[in-house]
C-alpha cells in the first residue's frame, strides 16, 4: 500500500486487494477525543460515505464504486486520471467539456438529494474524457436547498468566472429544480461573511 | 509614555495600562451573573457606578501619572449596547480631560492580539471562544491585512451554549465552569455532533442535551456535552491548521480558561508539530490590558484613526483593516 494523501481526518492509500486496484480511505484515530466519541464519529462517517457513494452511482453520477468497508477503512475502486486542480494548462475546449461534466454530475447528485459538501476542482477527476466525482467525506443526504447552494458556491469560488458560467449552465440544463438553488446561491453570497470577505482558496 | 485601554462589552468593566507592549496594570469589575442573565439597564448602572474607581485604580497601580498617558483605547464592539455605551463614554470623557486621542478597538482582535503577543508568536491560527463568539481566524495580507475567518459558529457562541444549558439544568450558571464541575466522573452518552468543514453549530446540541436530562444522569449529560462541543472546536481548528500550514495556535477568549479545552487542543496539535499558546485566566477573560495593547499598536502605526460610529454592536472582526504589525 502506498500513501497518496493525508488530510485532517484520514489517510488515503492506493493498493491492490484480491487483484483489484483500489483506493483505501482510512479514518485515523484522534487522541483529543474520548474513545467512545472518536469511534462513533469514524464509523458513522465511513458508513455514511459508502452509502452516499452507492446512491450517487445509482443516480447515474460517475464515481468510483465501493468495494468494501472494514471498520474505519473504506475501499473504493481506483480509477486513473488526474484531478482538475492538478491538470495544469489545458485547452479551452477540453476545459469547457470538463466543466459541463462537473455541472451535469452535480445536477444528478442534487436530484437524488445528495449535497457533496466539498465540490471543488480537487474532487473532480478526469480520466480519458470522462468526468468523475470523488471524495464524499463531507457529503450528506439532504433536501436542503442551502446545502446544495453551498456546493455551487464552493465551485464558484474555486474556478475562473467563464468556467463557472459553463459549469452553472450545464448544471441548470441537467436539473429540474435548479431555480431555487441558484437563487439561494445569490442569497448566500449577499450574507455578511461572504459579502465583506471571501476566503481565497 | 503609556496607553490606557478600557474594555466594556458585556459583564466586565476592565481597565489596563500598557507601555511598550508591557502590561503595567489590569483592573476589572465584574457584573454578578444570576439566573436572569444580564439585564441591560442594571448592567449599564453597574458599569457607570464603577467606571471612575476602576480607571483610577488602574492608573494608580501602574505607577504612572496621568500626564504620561498618550492615548485612550476603548472597545468599539462587538458587544452589548448597554455596556459598549458606558465604556465609550468613560473613554471619551477621559480622553477629553487629558487632551489625548481616542482609539476604537475591535474586541475580538484584542483577544487574539494579547494571546499572540504574550506567547511571542508571529502569525498563529487563533481559536477564539467566548460567550458570544466562537471563531477560527488568522491574519492574511490579501487584499489588505486583516483577520480572515476560516470557520465560525452558525448560531450561538460555545460559552452561551454552556451557560444556557446550565440554567436549563438548574445549575448555578458561572460562565461555563458549572458544566465543567458537574461533568466530573461522567460517562459518555450520544449527542449530536455537527461540524461542516471549519464551521460548527451549537443550538441542536444544547436542545438535545437538555432533553436528555429527563432520562440520563446530570453528570453524564454535562460530561458528554462538554466533550462533544470541544471535540467539534478541535476538529474544525485542525482543518484550519492543515489548510494554512501554520505551526502556531493560540487559544483565547473566556472559554479558553477551560483546562479540558487546553488539554484537547494540545493533543490535537502535537501530531502536527504545532505549538499551542495559552494565557492565564486574567487575560483570557475580558480585560482592559488587551484593549491597551491593540490601541498602542494602532497609535504607534500612526495610521488615520477612523471616527464616527463610536460603538458598533455587530462590529465584524474581519471588517477591520489591520494597520499594525
Amino acid at each position: 500500500m502506498k500513501k497518496i494523501s493525508e488530510g485532517a481526518e484520514s489517510i488515503v492509500y492506493e493498493g491492490t486487494v484480491a487483484g483489484i486496484r483500489c483506493v483505501i480511505k482510512s479514518r485515523i484515530q484522534k487522541l483529543y477525543r474520548i474513545d467512545e466519541l472518536d469511534q462513533r464519529i469514524r464509523s458513522t462517517r465511513t458508513k455514511n460515505e459508502a452509502r452516499i457513494i452507492s446512491s450517487a452511482s445509482k443516480a447515474g453520477v460517475n464515481t468510483p464504486r465501493v468495494l468494501l468497508i472494514d471498520g474505519f477503512d473504506l475501499y473504493t475502486e481506483r480509477i486513473g486520471g488526474t484531478t482538475l486542480n492538478k491538470m495544469g494548462r489545458i485547452g479551452t475546449n477540453e476545459r469547457q467539456k470538463i466543466m459541463q461534466g462537473a455541472g451535469k454530475n452535480l445536477a444528478l447528485l442534487h436530484s437524488s438529494d445528495i449535497a457533496h459538501g466539498d465540490y471543488t476542482p480537487a474532487n473532480i477527476m478526469v480520466d480519458s474524457g470522462t468526468v468523475y466525482v470523488i471524495d464524499f467525506g463531507l457529503a450528506e443526504q439532504t433536501k436542503s436547498v442551502e446545502e446544495k447552494a453551498i456546493d455551487l458556491l464552493l465551485m464558484k469560488r474555486s474556478v475562473e468566472k467563464s468556467d463557472y458560467k459553463t459549469f452553472e449552465s450545464a448544471y441548470v440544463h441537467a436539473s429540474s429544480k435548479s431555480n431555487a438553488i441558484v437563487s439561494r446561491l445569490h442569497e448566500v453570497e449577499m450574507r455578511g461573511r461572504y459579502q465583506t470577505r471571501t476566503l481565497a482558496v | 509614555m503609556a496607553i490606557i485601554g478600557i474594555e466594556c462589552s458585556a459583564h466586565t468593566f476592565g481597565v489596563g495600562v500598557v507601555k511598550n507592549g508591557k502590561i503595567l496594570s489590569n483592573e476589572r469589575r465584574m457584573y454578578k451573573i444570576s439566573d436572569k442573565g444580564m439585564i441591560p439597564s442594571k448592567l449599564a448602572d453597574f458599569h457607570s457606578e464603577g467606571a471612575g474607581t476602576t480607571i483610577a485604580a488602574a492608573i494608580k497601580n501602574a505607577g504612572i501619572s496621568t500626564e504620561e498617558i498618550e492615548a485612550v483605547g476603548y472597545t468599539k464592539g462587538p458587544g452589548l449596547g448597554a455596556s459598549l455605551r458606558i465604556g465609550y463614554l468613560s473613554a471619551y470623557t477621559l480622553s477629553r480631560k487629558l487632551g489625548v486621542p481616542l482609539i476604537p478597538v475591535n474586541h475580538g482582535i484584542a483577544h487574539i492580539e494579547i494571546a499572540k503577543r504574550l506567547n511571542a508568536m508571529k502569525n498563529p491560527v487563533a481559536l477564539y471562544v467566548s460567550g458570544g463568539n466562537s471563531q477560527i481566524l488568522r491574519m492574511v495580507e490579501e487584499p489588505d491585512r486583516h483577520y480572515n475567518i476560516y470557520g465560525e459558529t452558525y448560531d450561538i457562541g460555545v460559552g452561551n451554549m454552556l451557560d444556557s444549558f446550565a440554567r436549563g439544568a438548574g445549575l448555578n450558571p458561572a460562565w461555563g465552569s458549572s458544566v465543567a464541575k458537574a461533568a466530573a466522573g461522567g460517562r459518555y452518552i450520544q449527542l449530536p455532533y455537527t461540524v461542516k468543514g471549519m464551521d460548527f453549530t451549537f443550538t441542536g446540541l444544547m436542545t438535545n442535551a437538555l432533553a436528555k436530562l429527563k432520562s440520563e444522569q446530570l453528570n453524564d449529560v454535562c460530561y458528554s456535552l462538554q466533550e462533544t462541543a470541544f471535540s467539534m472546536l478541535c476538529e474544525a481548528t485542525e482543518r484550519a491548521l492543515l489548510l494554512t500550514g501554520s505551526r502556531e495556535l493560540v487559544l483565547c477568549g473566556g472559554v479558553a480558561q477551560s483546562a479540558r479545552l487546553k488539554e484537547m487542543a494540545d493533543a490535537m496539535a502535537k501530531p502536527h508539530n504545532v505549538k499551542v499558546g495559552t494565557l492565564s485566566d486574567e487575560y483570557n477573560a475580558d480585560n482592559g490590558a488587551m484593549i491597551g495593547i491593540v490601541a498602542e499598536r494602532i497609535f504607534l502605526s500612526k495610521s488615520k484613526i477612523e471616527t464616527g460610529h463610536e460603538i458598533d454592536q455587530r462590529y465584524r472582526l474581519d471588517s477591520v483593516k489591520v494597520t499594525w504589525r
